[in-house]
């Protein structure tokens, strides 16, 4: 149970996309985000659940907007 | 589309009988799941009689699992149609559920059936899944579509996420067939259901969405038709107690 909160599923990780770009994702453990380089948005992954929701992901570069289409 | 929807101003949907902006409806589901999750499986009970259960039995019989078949559920967050599917025999499920609150009760739930494996949790939109072109062998969409903005960018997901030889299964309330039917359960979900929704989830106004939502929703031929123009093939349905629900079957060839 314990090893269920400390982090995400690591097969599900695999198997995830970005939502906009429909591309693989690369995942920092530190900061417990998924990585989508072309749509320039981090994935939140709280309690050990992804959160693919564009409303909800960190642009990295806060000066653009996110790709939307 | 149906004549509701042309004369509906542009840029706006339904949210039960209201019309409201595209862009509020999501948050408005939204708000409507995160307030009934605790008691969400006790009112569906209420709502179906307990019939529920049932009707998710025959999606899954219908689908027929096998080891290995790979699923993914979408708004299934509280585990009901993963759990059958893995006791059924069923390979890898992904359960994408846009309501975070729906997840956490469906994980305690796996937790407490000692089931740690084979089920994935995901937070994610019908309309924009996380998932991969032609990765699974099932989809299955149960007690959803209707909250969804775009019904149509929906089905295209579905779609896109199947390999070919892949199999669409959607269990909605649907629309009654048998007239006589029809007058005792209109009577029961508008005069009762939001009552019990008061009693039951103390949120009135929840359920009073989810009655509406359902006469909302499109009847059988006309879900089988945009099915079709999603691209889905050999489309076909059943009814489920008269009509009260219907499972629509589809495959991506």
């Amino acid at each position: 149970m314990s090893q269920r909160s400390a982090g995400p599923d690591p097969k599900l990780l695999e198997i995830l996309v970005c939502p906009l770009t429909k591309e693989p994702l690369r995942f920092d453990a530190e900061r417990q985000e998924l990585i989508s380089e072309k749509a320039g948005l981090a994935y939140p992954i709280r309690d050990g659940i992804p959160i693919m929701l564009v409303d909800e992901a960190r642009p990295l570069d806060p000066d653009s907007q996110p790709m939307i289409g | 589309m149906t004549t509701e929807d042309q004369n509906r101003p542009e840029g706006t949907t339904h949210f039960g009988f209201r019309t409201v902006r595209e862009e509020e409806k999501a948050s408005l589901v939204r708000g409507v799941f995160d307030e009934v999750a605790p008691k969400y499986d006790l009112m569906n009970d209420l709502m179906s009689l307990g019939v529920h259960r049932l009707w998710k039995d025959s999606m899954i019989g219908w689908l027929r699992p096998r080891p290995g078949m790979a699923l993914v559920d979408v708004g299934g967050g509280t585990g009901d149609i993963a759990f059958r599917f893995r006791k059924r025999g069923g390979g890898p499920v992904v359960v994408c559920d846009i309501n975070r609150e729906m997840l956490s009760v469906g994980r305690d739930r796996a937790l407490n059936k000692g089931i740690i494996e084979g089920i994935s949790w995901v937070c994610g939109d019908a309309e924009r899944l996380p998932i991969p072109d032609a990765s699974m062998d099932a989809y299955t969409i149960a007690f959803c579509l209707r909250n969804v903005t775009h019904i149509d960018a929906a089905l295209k997901e579905a779609r896109r996420v199947l390999k070919p030889g892949g199999r669409f299964l959607c269990l909605e309330f649907s629309h009654v067939t048998v007239p006589g039917l029809r007058e005792v359960y209109d009577r029961y979900s508008f005069d009762l259901l939001p009552v019990l929704g008061q009693v039951v989830a103390r949120n009135r106004e929840a359920y009073q969405y989810l009655v509406e939502s359902i006469r909302r929703f499109p009847p059988q031929p006309e879900l089988a038709e945009r099915m079709r123009a999603a691209g889905l093939e050999r489309v076909s349905w059943r009814d489920l107690s008269g009509g009260i629900a219907a499972i629509h079957s589809g495959w991506r060839l």
